[in-house]
């Protein structure tokens, strides 16, 4: 393991057109970050497309990693943003959320109960629209417009719905834990 | 890192996206600081083509950045292709200007120290300038850059007139600086022949290829000049409204010859 330049040995490299670091870079983040927005996109060409734009993004600008925190954080920054700015040139091109596993196997919701406690059934008992917004604004840290964009709703849609979610999660917590 | 790792069902289950928000959620929590699990999902990922989405990265990157030049003319509303394809025109090329801006501050020189002599040296040479500078532009042998644009299907006309008016705004207003220089109305004079060269240059271009055309050009107002200047011993002649007159009539004449046989621009490619 520590023959393995690390991540931020990498970005310096970078930062001096290295374009073998530049390569490991790649190899290394851009499968994670790419099924990760895929979970978020179900257009692969989109998601490609993102992808290549967040590594021209860090061969350009290198520094805008300023050090703090992973570099994989920085990264996912760079790429949910690619994509929603992909999403606002393409236009027409819907985005759908995939639906994670709308109905759990019963073994499975036990061990979710288990390790995630109430707050996971919480979450899976919201509409895949509520959830879709919980997670690019809460999760993803969007902001509203940028989760609009990435979801193709009006903006007023993501407050109201993040406010309902909210009151939803909310009124199920103080149920289970009475 | 806490010893917790994403076990190999979680981890499926995630690539496959088969798993719960909830739990979904905590694995790309996990993933951001672990770098050993991001790993593992790496290798199991085949969601997109990665080798060919790194070959667009690497050619993406290693293309230069556009110039300052290309970028101003895409803020002036100039779509990203064709502001490459004029921006890339010899004559943005730095040694380019650097050698017409020498040339021209020679003969301004020359006219506000000289008197007579360097005036008809000014009114020589400036009015030349932008022809040659707005020939070599779109001349295949001078610009390697236009071959692969020219087989392209791509508007000629519309391309020689974006860099012809591009020359045009970079080189008019170095020469009108030098101009100042230049003592009494011969700072201007030279502006009406320099747009007869340019259209001349342009119609002839639909005949041979633009760079000959302008030497042409050149030379024959080069002679004019210099009969001129050996006949009377006044740089004023060419000021007369007369003179004037007779270069905007050429520039009209030249300009409406281009535009009838602008098909024949399609034919650039044979001059090689």
């Amino acid at each position: 393991m520590d023959s393995r330049p690390s991540d931020e040995m990498l970005l310096a490299a970078v930062a001096e057109r290295d374009m073998g670091a530049f390569r490991t870079l790649y190899e290394r983040h851009a499968g994670w970050l790419a099924i990760r927005l895929a979970r978020r996109c179900n257009d692969r060409d989109l998601v490609a497309d993102a992808i290549q734009d967040t590594f021209v993004a860090v061969w350009q600008r290198p520094q805008g990693f300023r050090g703090d925190g992973d570099i994989a954080a920085w990264l996912w920054g760079i790429a949910i943003r690619r994509l929603v700015s992909r999403l606002r040139t393409r236009g027409s091109v819907a985005a759908v959320f995939e639906n994670p596993g709308a109905a759990p196997a019963a073994e499975d919701q036990v061990l979710l109960s288990v390790e995630y406690g109430d707050i996971g059934q919480a979450l899976a008992r919201l509409s895949p629209e509520m959830r879709a917004v919980i997670q690019a604004v809460v999760l993803d840290g969007l902001s509203a417009r940028e989760a609009a964009q990435l979801l193709h709703v009006p903006v007023s849609s993501v407050k109201t719905r993040l406010y309902r979610a909210k009151a939803h999660l909310r009124a199920a917590l103080a149920e289970g834990s009475s | 890192m806490t010893g917790w790792h994403l076990d190999d069902d979680a981890l499926r289950r995630y690539v496959e996206r088969t798993d719960s928000l909830a739990e979904g959620t905590s694995a790309e929590q996990h993933l951001l600081s672990c770098e050993q699990c991001r790993g593992r999902v790496t290798a199991a990922v085949d969601v997109i083509d990665f080798a060919a989405v790194w070959d667009r990265t690497r050619d993406a990157v290693e293309v230069p950045r556009p110039s300052v030049f290309e970028r101003l003319l895409r803020v002036a509303g100039l779509p990203a292709h064709e502001a490459r394809l004029v921006a890339v025109a010899s004559a943005f090329r730095g040694v380019w200007l650097t050698g017409v801006v020498a040339v021209l501050a020679f003969a301004a020189l020359a006219a506000a120290i000289g008197h007579t002599r360097g005036m008809w040296l000014f009114l020589a040479v400036a009015p030349i300038v932008p022809c040659l500078v707005v020939a070599s532009s779109y001349d295949p042998r001078m610009d390697p850059a236009l071959e692969p644009e020219l087989v392209t299907p791509y508007p000629a006309l519309r391309l020689i007139l974006l860099r012809t008016i591009a020359v045009l705004a970079l080189a008019l207003p170095a020469m009108l600086l030098f101009g100042l220089v230049v003592p009494g109305e011969a700072a201007f004079a030279w502006l009406l022949p320099a747009v007869g060269f340019v259209t001349v240059v342009l119609a002839a271009s639909t005949w041979v290829s633009p760079l000959r055309a302008a030497i042409a050009v050149s030379l024959a107002w080069l002679a004019t000049v210099w009969l001129l200047a050996a006949r009377s011993s006044s740089p004023e002649s060419v000021l007369q409204a007369r003179a004037q007159a007779a270069f905007l009539a050429l520039a009209a004449a030249s300009f409406s010859i281009f535009l009838l046989r602008r098909r024949w621009l399609r034919q650039l490619r044979p001059w090689r």
